[in-house]
Parts: C-alpha cells; sequence; structure tokens
C-alpha cells in the first residue's frame, strides 16, 4: 500500500536525472523485496516496474518465476500485467516456461474471452517449441470460439505456434481454409494474412486456396485485406503461370480505379514479379486508349517517382528496378527523371536510383552517366578536404592526398580531361549534397555502379575504352572506400579482353605505379595493394607495347615491396624481370659502348636491389653471396627461408637470369651479347589470354596419360612387412581407372591388404606423386632448390610464367573482339598439352573476374 | 506483412516502448534499437520515411518529439506499414485525448495492450479503431472493478508498519545530524 507506485517510479526517474542510476539501484532493490511479498497486488505493481526499468535496458530475468506468479492471478489486471510482463522479458531460454504450460492451458480454455484474449497474445509471443507442442491442440480448440475477435487471434496465434511446431501444420491448414469463409472480415483478414506468410516459404501447399482467394478478391473493398490478398499472389503466381491470366483481369482493374497508394503499389509490385504484365491481353488506360498492362504499371509508376512525396519517389523506385527486369525498354524512357533522382539529398532515395541508373545505361548514355557518377565522388571529396569532414575508409588525411593525387592522372590522356571537364557545371549547381555522397556505404555503391554499367554484358555498351581505363585509374584515388578487388578485377579484365586497350592501359599502370606515394600508402596497409599489383602485371606483361624504359624494373621493386602480401609481391618481382628483358631485348638493337655502360649500371643496381631483397639484414654488401660459392650456398637457403617461396624463388629466378647477363655483359663488344636480345622471349612465347572458367575442366586428359603409375620404385614399408613394391607398370591407365568408378576401388582394394596399404602409401607418403600434381620437380615436396627454377624450362612445354597461378589463363591464340570474345580456336600447333584440346562449344561468355584474378 | 519489431524512441535518444516479433538475444535487441535510433534521429525532415538497415527496411514516422519506428522485410509494403503506424497514433490518440509522450511514459502498459490489439505476432490484426477502443475500454473497466472490489479487505499490514518504521528511521537519523 505504502510501496512506490510505477508513477511514483517514473517521477522519481524523471526527478533524479542527475544519478539515474543510483536512483534506479535503489528502486531495484526495494522491488526486489516487492516481488516476494505474498500479496498480489503489490506483487503485480513491482512486475510493473520491473517491465519499465526493463525497457530502459535493466534486467529482469531474476523475477521470471515472479512474473509467472502475477501471470497466474486471478484478477484480470494483474493477470494482464503479468503477460505483458512475461512477453516483454521471456525468451527463449527462460527456464520458467515450462512452469507456464498448464497456466496457459488454463486461460485458453476460460470462460473469460478477456482471459482468453490476454492468453493467446501471450502464448503467440513467448512459444517456445515445447510449449507450442504442447498448447497447439488447445489454441486449435479456441479457433471455434463463438467470438469473433478470439477466433482472430487464435488464427494467428496458431500461425506461431507452427512455426516452431511444424508438425502441426497439417492440423492447420484445413481449419485456415474454413477461416477463410468466416462470417467476420476480421477473421478472414487475420487467416488471409496467415497463409500469406506461410506461403512465402513454401508457396506449392498454398496453391490450392487460389480459387478461394481468387474469390475474395474478386468481392472483397476492404483495402487492408487486398492489399494482403494481392501480397499473397505474389508468393504464388510463379509458381504456377495460369494464375497470371487469371489476375490480369481483377489486378488491372484495381490498377486503373483504386485511390488508395499502397494498393496501387502493392498491386504493380504483384502484377510484375507475378510477371501478370507478360499476359498478352489489353487493358484501357485513363483515356480509354487500349495498352498493354505493362505499359500501364508504367504511366501508374510515374506517378510515384514522379510524386512531391518522398516516399512514394522512393518506393516508385523500388518497383522501376523490378519492372526493369522484365522490360528494360519501359523503364529506358524515364532516363532523366531517375537521374534527377541521383542527387537527391536523401539517402535511400538515392540508393534506389543509383540501381535502376545502373540498369539503364546505353552505348549513348553510359559516358554521361558515369561523369556524373564520378563528379559525385569527386566532390564529396573535395567535401572531405576539410578537416572535420568524416572520412570514409582513408582518414580525412588520406582522403585530401587522393584529392592531390588527381591532377597528376590529368594528364594521361583526353578522355579523363573530359571528365574534369564535366566536373564544373555540377560543381557550380553545387547538386551533390555532401553528407550523402560521403557516406561509405553509397561511395561504394557508386563504384560498384559505375564498374557494374561498363562492363555489362562483356562491355556492350562500351565504346571508348580509354576512358574506361583511365575512369578506373581515378577511381583509384576518388573511390575513398575499399573498391581494391573490385577495381584491380576490372582493370586486369579489361586490359587481357581487350586488345586495342593494352597499351594504354600499360601506360596508366606505369603511371599509377610511379605515383610513390600511392604506393607507399599501399604498402602502408592503406588500399589499393590489389590495383597495383594487378598494375605491375599489366605493366611487366605487356611492357613491349610502349617504348622500352630502364626505370620500369625499379620500379616494381619499391623499397617497400615487403609490405606487400606474398602473392603480389611475386608478381611485382615477376613484372620487373619482364620489363627488364624487354628493355635489354630493346638496346640490343642499337647497341654502343653507351648503351654498354648503361647496362652495366641498370644491371648492377637491380642487382643490389635483389640480394637486398633476398638478404634484407645483410645490407648491399652480400650483393655477390649469390656468386660466392657451395659455401655460402647454406646461408643462401637459410636466409631466403624466410622469405615465402613463391617470392624467394622469384627473387632467386631473377637474380640468375642478371647474373647471366652481368657476366655476358663484363666486356664491351661491338655488338650485344645474345643473351640480350633473346632473354625476353622467355616471356613471349605464347600469348596468354582470357579463357572461361570452365575450359580448363573440359580438357580431355590425352592418351597413354598414367598418373597413377609410380616414377621412382618406392620404399617399402618396413615396419610393416607385407608389401614387395609393385612394378611401375602394373597400373591400369588412368582413363579407364577414372571411367570405373569406386565399386572397381572396392574390388581392387578386395584383392588382399597389400594393395591396400600400397595405396594409402600413395595417398599419404611423401614419395608418391600426387594425381593431381601436374609433372615438373616442383611438385615433390621437400625444400626448394635453386637449380629447381626452370628458368629455362622451355622443353617441357611449360613456359616460367606458368608458375604464378594463374588459373584462368591458358595458352590460345585468339583474336580479341571489343564486344563478345569468341570461343577460342584451337591452338596452333604448338607443342603444348592446351592445343590438342578439344573443347568446342565453351560458353566463352567470360564471367566477370576471369582474367588473371590470381594475382 | 511481417513486422520485426516496433518501437518508440523520443528526440533524445530515450526509446519509449518496444516490442519484438522475432526472436532475438538481449544484446542484438540493444544493437539494432542503438543503430536504428542513430539512423532515424539523424533524418532531416524532407527525406522519405524508409531506410534499409542490414536485411530489414526500416519504416518511420515522427509525430511531435516521438519517432514511431517499424522494422519490416524487404518485400514488405513500406507505404502500409506507414499506414498501421498512423493507425496505431491515431487509436493512441483516441484513446488519451490528444496524446503526448507524457502520456506513453506514465501509461506506458496501455500503449502495450493498445499495439497488442493492434498487431499480434507481427501481422496487423485489426485495423478498425473502434474495435481496439472497445477491447480496451472493456478491459480497463474489468480491472477497475477488480480495484474497488480490493477495497479494505487486504491491506497490506506488514508492508504499513514496515514503512512506518523505516520512517521513524529516517526521522531519527535526520535529527541526530
Amino acid at each position: 500500500m505504502f510501496e512506490k507506485s510505477l508513477t511514483d517510479l517514473i517521477q522519481g526517474l524523471r526527478a533524479n536525472k542527475r544519478n539515474e542510476a543510483e536512483y534506479i539501484r535503489r528502486s531495484l532493490e526495494e522491488v526486489q523485496g516487492e516481488v516476494q511479498q505474498s500479496d498480489m497486488h503489490c506483487k503485480s505493481a513491482a512486475v510493473d516496474k520491473l517491465n519499465y526499468l526493463h525497457m530502459l535496458g535493466y534486467d529482469m530475468n531474476w523475477a521470471s518465476f515472479n512474473v509467472v506468479e502475477v501471470m497466474a492471478s486471478p484478477r484480470f489486471g494483474e493477470k494482464r500485467a503479468g503477460y505483458l510482463a512475461a512477453t516483454q522479458s521471456f525468451h527463449q531460454e527462460t527456464d520458467v516456461l515450462m512452469l507456464t504450460t498448464n497456466l496457459i492451458r488454463k486461460d485458453l480454455a476460460s470462460a473469460n474471452a478477456m482471459e482468453v484474449s490476454v492468453a493467446l497474445d501471450g502464448l503467440a509471443q513467448i512459444a517456445t517449441a515445447e510449449l507450442a507442442a504442447d498448447l497447439f491442440d488447445d489454441a486449435l480448440a479456441v479457433l471455434d470460439h463463438s467470438r469473433p475477435y478470439i477466433r482472430k487471434k487464435a488464427v494467428v496465434c496458431l500461425y506461431r505456434l507452427a512455426l516452431k511446431h511444424p508438425e502441426g501444420l497439417h492440423a492447420l491448414v484445413p481449419q485456415l481454409k474454413e477461416r477463410l469463409d468466416d462470417p467476420d472480415p476480421s477473421v478472414v483478414s487475420a487467416a488471409v494474412s496467415v497463409v500469406c506468410e506461410l506461403a512465402r516459404t513454401n508457396p506449392h501447399n498454398y496453391l490450392p486456396l487460389a480459387p478461394k482467394l481468387y474469390h475474395l478478391l474478386t468481392t472483397l473493398t476492404n483495402n487492408w485485406i487486398l492489399i494482403k490478398i494481392v501480397n499473397l499472389f505474389a508468393s504464388l503466381t510463379p509458381i504456377e503461370p495460369r494464375l497470371a491470366r487469371k489476375l490480369h483481369g481483377p489486378l488491372s482493374r484495381l490498377v486503373c480505379t483504386t485511390n488508395a497508394m499502397s494498393l496501387l503499389y502493392e498491386c504493380v509490385h504483384t502484377a510484375i514479379v507475378g510477371d501478370v504484365i507478360g499476359v498478352p491481353l489489353p487493358v484501357a488506360d485513363s483515356i480509354g486508349r487500349e495498352i498493354d498492362f505493362a505499359e500501364l504499371c508504367a504511366q501508374k509508376l510515374e506517378l510515384f517517382y514522379e510524386s512531391r512525396d518522398h516516399n512514394l519517389r522512393y518506393v516508385g523506385l523500388v518497383t522501376l528496378a523490378r519492372l526493369q527486369e522484365k522490360r528494360p525498354e519501359l523503364v529506358a524512357g524515364h532516363y532523366e527523371t531517375v537521374l534527377a533522382c541521383l542527387d537527391d539529398p536523401d539517402l535511400s532515395i538515392r540508393m534506389r536510383a543509383l540501381d535502376v541508373v545502373s540498369g539503364m545505361a546505353t552505348r549513348r548514355t553510359l559516358v554521361a552517366t558515369v561523369k556524373r557518377l564520378m563528379s559525385q565522388l569527386v566532390l564529396s571529396n573535395a567535401a572531405a578536404l576539410q578537416p572535420a569532414a568524416p572520412g570514409g575508409v582513408l582518414g580525412p588525411g588520406q582522403q585530401a592526398d587522393a584529392c592531390v593525387g588527381l591532377p597528376q592522372t590529368d594528364a594521361s590522356g583526353t578522355s579523363l580531361v573530359s571528365a574534369q571537364g564535366a566536373l564544373v557545371p555540377s560543381n557550380k549547381a553545387g547538386a551533390a549534397g555532401p553528407d550523402a555522397a560521403d557516406n561509405p556505404e553509397y561511395r561504394l555503391a557508386v563504384v560498384e555502379a559505375i564498374v557494374g554499367m561498363c562492363s555489362r554484358q562483356s562491355y556492350e555498351n562500351m565504346t571508348d575504352f580509354e576512358w574506361y581505363v583511365a575512369t578506373l585509374a581515378d577511381l583509384v584515388y576518388t573511390a575513398g572506400v575499399d573498391v581494391d578487388r573490385l577495381l584491380s578485377e576490372r582493370l586486369l579484365d579489361v586490359t587481357v579482353r581487350v586488345r586495342q586497350v593494352r597499351r594504354f592501359s600499360t601506360q596508366m599502370s606505369r603511371r599509377l605505379l610511379s605515383d610513390s606515394r600511392l604506393v607507399s600508402r599501399a604498402a602502408a596497409g592503406g588500399a589499393n595493394a590489389m590495383t597495383l599489383a594487378a598494375a605491375a602485371y599489366i605493366l611487366g606483361e605487356y611492357c613491349s607495347l610502349l617504348p622500352a624504359d630502364p626505370d620500369d624494373a625499379a620500379l616494381l621493386l619499391p623499397a617497400n615491396l615487403a609490405a606487400f602480401t606474398d602473392e603480389q609481391q611475386a608478381t611485382f618481382v615477376q613484372a620487373s624481370m619482364k620489363t627488364y628483358t624487354n628493355w635489354l631485348r630493346d638496346v640490343a638493337g642499337y647497341w654502343s659502348a653507351d648503351i654498354w655502360e648503361q647496362v652495366r649500371s641498370v644491371t648492377s643496381s637491380i642487382q643490389r636491389t635483389l640480394s637486398q631483397a633476398l638478404f634484407p639484414s645483410e645490407g648491399a654488401s652480400s650483393g655477390d653471396a649469390l656468386e660466392a660459392g657451395p659455401d655460402a650456398a647454406g646461408d643462401v637457403a637459410e636466409s631466403a627461408a624466410r622469405l615465402p617461396l613463391q617470392v624467394s624463388s622469384r627473387l632467386r629466378q631473377f637474380a640468375e637470369a642478371i647474373e647471366v647477363v652481368s657476366v655476358a655483359t663484363s666486356n664491351p663488344g661491338d655488338s650485344a651479347p645474345p643473351v640480350c636480345a633473346e632473354l625476353h622471349s622467355l616471356f613471349t612465347v605464347y600469348e596468354l589470354n582470357p579463357v572461361s572458367a570452365a575450359a580448363q575442366g573440359k580438357v580431355p586428359v590425352p592418351e597413354g596419360l598414367e598418373l597413377d603409375s609410380f616414377i621412382g620404385i618406392p620404399i617399402p614399408d618396413t615396419s610393416l612387412k607385407v608389401i614387395p613394391p609393385p612394378p611401375p607398370q602394373q597400373q591400369q591407365p588412368r582413363s579407364t581407372a577414372a571411367a570405373e568408378s569406386s565399386h572397381t576401388r572396392g574390388s581392387r582394394y578386395s584383392k588382399g591388404t597389400g594393395e591396400h596399404m600400397e595405396r594409402r602409401d600413395r595417398e599419404g607418403g611423401p614419395f608418391y606423386l600426387r594425381d593431381d600434381a601436374h609433372g615438373g620437380p616442383r611438385a615433390r615436396g621437400g625444400p626448394p632448390d635453386v637449380d629447381d627454377i626452370p628458368v629455362v624450362a622451355l622443353e617441357l612445354g611449360s613456359e616460367p610464367k606458368s608458375e604464378q597461378p594463374r588459373p584462368h589463363k591458358e595458352r590460345k591464340s585468339k583474336k580479341h573482339r571489343k564486344r563478345k570474345p569468341r570461343s577460342p580456336s584451337p591452338a596452333p600447333a604448338a607443342v603444348d598439352i592446351a592445343g590438342d584440346e578439344d573443347m568446342p562449344g565453351i560458353p566463352t561468355e567470360a564471367q566477370p573476374g576471369t582474367g588473371p584474378a590470381a594475382l | 506483412m511481417s513486422i520485426k519489431y516496433i518501437f518508440l524512441v523520443s528526440r533524445q535518444g530515450k526509446i519509449r516502448l518496444a516490442k519484438w516479433y522475432v526472436t532475438m538475444g538481449v544484446k542484438e535487441k540493444n544493437k539494432v534499437l542503438k543503430e536504428v535510433s542513430q539512423l532515424v534521429l539523424a533524418r532531416k525532415p524532407k527525406q522519405c520515411n524508409f531506410i534499409e538497415h542490414q536485411d530489414t527496411k526500416v519504416v518511420y514516422r515522427k509525430y511531435a518529439s516521438l519517432f514511431f519506428v517499424a522494422g519490416i522485410d524487404l518485400d514488405d509494403n513500406e507505404l502500409l506499414m506507414l499506414e498501421i503506424i498512423h493507425r496505431f497514433v491515431e487509436v493512441l490518440d483516441r484513446f488519451f485525448h490528444n496524446v503526448c509522450e507524457l502520456d506513453l511514459i506514465f501509461q506506458f502498459q496501455k500503449a502495450y495492450f493498445i499495439l497488442d490489439e493492434m498487431i499480434m505476432a507481427g501481422e496487423p490484426q485489426e485495423t478498425s479503431k473502434k474495435a481496439v477502443l472497445k477491447v480496451i475500454a472493456q478491459q480497463d473497466e474489468t480491472e477497475a472493478l477488480e480495484s474497488a472490489e480490493r477495497g479494505w479487505g487486504d491491506i497490506n499490514l506488514e508492508g504499513v508498519a514496515r514503512t512506518v518504521m523505516l520512517t521513524v528511521q529516517e526521522f531519527k537519523q535526520s535529527f541526530n545530524r
């Protein structure tokens, strides 16, 4: 009686704003005593107070038992408070839940409708799998209650129970069907909602209800229920296309007549999702013309996204994106309107507009659209120059860097200049709201949209590839979010696929790599490391397209090389070797004493860099450690072991090659030593082209390829002393072994333990080649040996570059076309396994990322 | 239509009501409440009433100093949710006669009861204002009757005695000071 009431508590809280926590602590102590009291009124008031504190974020699980006590109170007011507290605070693991079973059962069977209602509400919320199983039948019994109010609640409650107790669905579905005929509209509404929810996950089970629902759709006038039924048909129509024809009439009628935007929205949505717009029946538009339903939907959508109401604009754009999937030509006409939405200050609307815009781009509009999006990125970057501006992935300072970096790319080509020119008008207009364009999520979406619309359908819409590459390079500076992987993949993809752009792309790569600030930022863990590696690959692979430059090799061996990942380092080193040998070949053509001097100095400088990379601790003095003979070999191995294998093997390979050059050019001569001219041909024997990801699997196994047989005599397992080593030729040829499936293996096992163990040996033993290891001495486990690096392994049919894991590439001659990569023609009569491949009809719709993504 | 949650948050970021229709841990709930509140409170008046938050579409509407916020599925009807929110506010307004934030603070249980009548387990179940108000009125009447019946019959004497004792002690303490 004299305890603090709920009102007192709340007033007290408001009065004690300064030391709220302390006040709550004291109140909780009081409440702890109060819930223990035998007086139910006091207990229920305490539970109410707890409930309030719970809402403020304080735990009340300790009082769960007391809550159950209050739920069991005979007085409705207290029961109601108890149930409320239970629904708010109980969770699936609350242990007292099992105490509630009988309590709820009693309430469900109560003669007092209010108690039944409270129990149904509560049960729907707190049901666990056990409670649902125990009480399902009790709730089912309530479904026939005389009051529609209770029937309605029972329907929804049973739905929740069925979610926890799926076995109940069998009993529920026929009942639901009956409730669809209920005389009371609110019960019908509840039944429709429940069927709608159930049909979302499993539409097939509810197809039989379609006629009844169709009847409701054509007879009811209540918009709330209509929306639900229309929504329900959106789940059913995709699995039963005949429904679309049936729905055409009622839906188009609703679309034409309704004034409720929410119903109109739902109808248009269902018409699109259920492909009702695909039904070839005419409808009459507002002025009586006969038009396609799809056109009608497009007309109605204009009402939405041209509205001044932001909400309607938003849902209009959402639906437009859906319509675009089915009928892109109907959306294309609204290009300007949608583009204008890109400058909306509201992030939600911008994101949706971006969706539509990226699907809209055509050959004609692509460049303008991309420039518009780029300008948003650049402008907000300018805003980021102010110190207080929020940074994206890069800190504010780094963003400022990126801006300063921009002019460097400015000189890259005409296309870039024009991209810069496009900034001016929108800058004046101040259209891009800085806050929306600064949002990292939005920036990411913008970059993805730009790249997506440029490369869609194998560059279907692209007319100017140099501009595209310049745009990608610009994005490196302006993105402001982490799009490293995306940019690196796209850069490689376009360069490898489009022969005409390679030269420009190589220039651009050189420019990116020359930006020491960009490189050092990437090395310091910042963005763009992958993009730089891609640029390194491009520069190395296509350096012969540009005038040879002796500095490229050094550019590709930056001082902070070790800060990149293993694969990236390997790419850099390999590319450096390519550019160096390319330059050597070039100068070999006009050899002179000056050139000789230059070769000497460049070679020795690279030699120093390499040995520093190989022996970071010993400094430049150990430059000739490689030449020091067998004594130093141990040191070399030890030192290099600290480097990752793929990096150290490439470094040493390069060092070996350069040593050859160094020896050959030790004396000035009248003409270049032949090695200078020839070294680069190691990398140019075959051209690398994109290959469909599925192509590798289609390469037929060559006749007589035997991978199961032993190469050497296996060492018998002496501990077992059973198996004599089998003669190497005994095994079946692989092709037949592969054709017979596992049962053959089983029978082979059963021949005897000896063979079984032998096989096990083969699988686990270090002396056996595994099936997937394609030849080459490196396949053997064992420490790397300098001699193993196949610098001149041409006769094996595998060029040195093939060391780089580059799964998507293969050697094949192939004409590149701008728009559609053709199916690769068989390789010329080269000495390669790939030349024998019989792969007609390989789908060359190369997926994104089919470039040398292994970088 | 399946609503994941509904909550009310004041302009100062205080939660005034929170109802969850999906099973979620307390920590997750608080995280969502915090993140979504921040998103909603940062919105400007002339922006649309929908925000995308993870796999949920947040539909909100501001009434005076309170934001009514609901989370729905991505392919649910946002406009319908706005109408439901509006309907809820209309019922609250009728019930409290010009509802204000204080009403909802001091009688938060009533707000929950009304919400329960309109939305059950994430499904909008009653859209008629009259029907909702009738049910709530009936329930309140029953409760009032019960309190009246209590009379003085079962006064908590123990409680009275304890309170008196405490008061005396406090009085003494303050006197000694």
